[in-house]
Parts: structure tokens; sequence; C-alpha cells
């Protein structure tokens, strides 16, 4: 099951690309521990989370083709 | 809701100052209108260890801006009586000196205008996933941080 995963703001100085397609995630929990593995800096950043431009606060379940958007805190205007 | 829009505000590179006056002028048609706010963001030049800041380089997740700012936009017609309301934001570089958001708002009278003004500045910072990267004269960069 793959779901695309896009950095944005300073989350993309420690992953070098903009986005990723990860596979075998079922939730948010299990897709953040694979993405902490395969970018360890990721593990003491602070960031928001969105499923399909949707903010997320907790754990939840993704599906097939879900985007997932790694979003550090806002600096516009 | 006639004034629900979902257009881009986006802006690639500076907002000219030209385009803020021929949106005021545009405004005259609407005789219903008795007050205009408008806030300009100017890129300033701050010092960063001993470098100075030459320009800011703004990213943003565009789709959900968009839908965020139908979300905003209807909360603040639903709570100031507000005849228009305008917003542009730049992408890419804006050099010091430059205009990198244009908030204008428009109501009857000044009161509306002027705080629905106000607290659309505050939400755009706080609520749009939006990112402003600080380029220095030596080409270093650093992240921006709202306060």
């Amino acid at each position: 099951m793959e779901v695309q995963v896009i950095f944005f703001g300073s989350i993309t100085d420690i992953t070098l690309d903009n986005s990723v397609v990860i596979d075998g995630c079922v939730d948010i929990n299990s897709l953040v521990q694979t993405l902490i593995e395969r970018y360890p800096a990721l593990a003491n950043k602070k960031y928001f989370v969105a499923v399909n431009q949707k903010m997320v606060h907790e754990n939840s379940k993704l599906k097939m083709g879900d985007t997932v958007a790694l979003m550090p805190p806002f600096s516009g205007g | 809701m006639s004034n629900k829009k979902t257009a881009s505000i986006f802006v690639s590179g500076p907002i000219p100052a030209q385009k803020i006056a021929d949106d005021i002028q545009k405004h005259s048609a609407k005789t219903n209108i008795g007050a205009h706010s408008i806030f300009l963001g100017q890129i300033r030049a701050d010092e960063i260890n001993n470098t100075k800041v030459i320009a800011i380089e703004y990213t943003a997740y565009e789709e959900m801006v968009m839908e965020k700012m139908a979300e905003i936009r209807e909360a603040f017609f639903a709570k100031y009586a507000l005849t228009c309301m305008h917003i542009y934001h730049s992408l890419g570089r804006v050099a010091v000196g430059e205009i990198c958001l244009f908030v204008f708002t428009s109501s009857a009278h000044r009161r509306d205008a002027i705080d629905a003004c106000n607290e659309m500045v505050e939400t755009i910072k706080k609520e749009l996933p939006i990112w402003g990267k600080e380029i220095c004269t030596d080409e270093s960069t650093v992240w921006k941080q709202n306060n």
C-alpha cells in the first residue's frame, strides 16, 4: 500500500527531496517511524502532519494513494 | 456564498506597487464602500550572524493554502460586514524593499475593514502553509521564523 509523502520548508534540508513514495505503512505513526529510519534528523524536528491537505493531530489510518505532508512551523507574510 | 472565491492568492515574485494602485482604482465603481484597509508586507534587511538579508524565497503547499483560504474567507465574511477582501502573497524570490504580502479589505464603515485586515494578517502568518527562506549577502540561507 503506497502513500506519497511530501516535504516542505526546512524539512527538505533533511530529506533533500520534495517527495517520496512509501510502501507498507498502515497509519501515520508507522509512516513517521519509517521516515525517521530513512532520515534520522527528522526525529529532532518539529512539524505538522496533513493527510490529503487536512491537518491531523493524532494517529490515524492511511489508505492507498493518500498524500501525507510534513510541514515545519509556517513562516509566510 | 457569492463572496467565496477559491482563486489562488499567489503572485510570482514581488507584488508591484502598480497592482496595488490599480486594485484601489477598480473599487471606485463599488459605491457602497466607505472604507478600505490595506496591509503591505515588505522584505526587511535583517542582520543575521554578521551578514545581511538581501531577499526571501517563498514556497508553499499551494493546494492546501487554497483549501484553507476558502474556509478562512468564509469565516471572515461571516464575522465582519465586508464588501470585499483581496489577498496576495508572493511565491519565489522577493528582494529587500519589495512587497511580499498585500491584504485589502473594504466595507461600508471603517471598523470592519480595519479589524478584518488586522486579523487577516495574523491569520495568514499563523495558518497558511507558506515558508520563507532568508537569503543573505554571502549567499547563506536561514529559514524564517514567525513570531
